[in-house]
């Protein structure tokens, strides 16, 4: 069982390595074309295993990041800075690039199991941390469209300039995200503990 | 603002309402109550007819969610960005402040607000100078609602869901 849960993360492991030398820092970074092909199966895939509202909902998340991207990409080509004249298709890259790699590494990650977990051979302790962080996470996910609604009911994120108060929303999810998942982490950490202590030492 | 009788269809909830009255709710003061058994769209109810149809008639409202402990996450990252410190603020005090800073609204909802704060008239007392409208969903007797609402001298319109076909699939939404 071991053997079987180590090779199937080994497997995982690679794959994303490969996924990351291949189009984030290898051979097909520089070909949009390619980058755009692989930002669209992996969204595919994303749909597919999950579900085209949490895609929508991810790629929301991703837009302020890939906006700013943009308008600083296209600011830098239009002024040749460094005299480079390959400042648009860069920014393009990126744009699809970061998406992509996070998509897909999450997408990736979700098939490891508790159950998986449980079997690596490590401490209990160690466990106990990495069951944390994968339920915190999946958690976070979750409530990031839950986070969206409330701050879409608050006035002051609607009124004034559109630009600055999406800006602003963004930063509240983000701070949002942060306070829930830092909380989270040490409640599941200190609940799974106790619940472990308290077997181990009845067992006992 | 006034929501007009006919059918609402919420298709990803499943959930039909049919309402049977037109639901106004007035601009010159009151408290409106809604109830309903467990699973028969009050929240949904809220969310997907309510405060969208106030969204259209563009009154600032607040909204104090079911999930409140989500909501304070919220609230907390709003707060903080407006300058507030707020990292040793405990819950009712960061209610207090998003309430006091938000006198632009007129119209205040709690949805199961009596869950986690059984006497929660500090809500009217932080919110009385400012709000006309309390929209409010309860599982609360009415005498203690009638209590809450009395104290603040706030007339009452009542409004209920009711399971019409028994799976929990078409609600009526009339005047209690």
């Amino acid at each position: 069982m071991n053997n079987i849960v180590i090779l199937k993360l080994g497997i995982i492991f690679f794959i994303i390595i490969s996924f990351f030398w291949l189009f984030v820092f290898g051979p097909f970074y520089d070909s949009i074309v390619t980058q755009l092909v692989v930002f669209i199966v992996v969204m595919g895939w994303n749909v597919q295993r999950f579900s085209l509202t949490e895609a929508i909902t991810l790629l929301k998340f991703c837009l302020p990041f890939v906006l700013s991207l943009f308008i600083f990409g296209l600011i830098f080509h239009f002024m040749q800075l460094f005299g480079r004249t390959d400042w648009l298709e860069d920014t393009l890259i990126k744009c699809l690039v970061f998406p992509s790699s996070l998509v897909f590494l999450k997408i990736l990650l979700t098939y490891i199991t508790y159950l998986d977990i449980l079997s690596l051979p490590i401490s209990m302790e160690k466990r106990i941390g990495l069951i944390t962080m994968k339920s915190a996470f999946q958690k976070g996910e979750k409530i990031l469209r839950r986070f969206s609604w409330y701050l879409n009911t608050y006035s002051d994120l609607q009124s004034g300039n559109r630009i600055k108060s999406g800006l602003q929303k963004y930063a509240c999810l983000i701070i949002a995200l942060y306070l829930y998942l830092y909380e989270e982490i040490e409640n599941s950490n200190r609940l799974l503990k106790n619940k472990y202590h308290h077997l181990y030492e009845v067992n006992k | 603002m006034e929501i007009r009788k006919g059918k609402y269809r919420l298709e990803n909830r499943n959930l039909n309402f049919d309402i049977v009255d037109d639901l106004n709710f007035n601009n010159s003061g009151g408290c409106f109550y809604f109830r309903g058994g467990n699973g028969f769209g009050k929240t949904s109810f809220l969310e997907k007819i309510i405060i969208p149809a106030l969204k259209t008639d563009n009154l600032s409202y607040l909204y104090i969610g079911q999930d409140i402990r989500t909501q304070l996450y919220t609230l907390r990252a709003l707060l903080s960005i407006q300058g507030f410190k707020v990292s040793d603020t405990d819950e009712v005090e960061l209610l207090r402040l998003w309430i006091d800073h938000s006198q632009s609204a007129s119209v205040l909802i709690l949805d199961e607000f009596d869950k986690y704060f059984p006497d929660y008239g500090f809500i009217f007392d932080w919110s009385d100078a400012f709000i006309r409208t309390y929209i409010i969903v309860t599982h609360r007797e009415m005498n203690c609602r009638e209590a809450v609402a009395n104290h603040h001298r706030i007339c009452n319109a009542r409004f209920e869901l009711i399971n019409i076909d028994g799976r929990l699939k078409n609600i009526r939404v009339r005047n209690e």
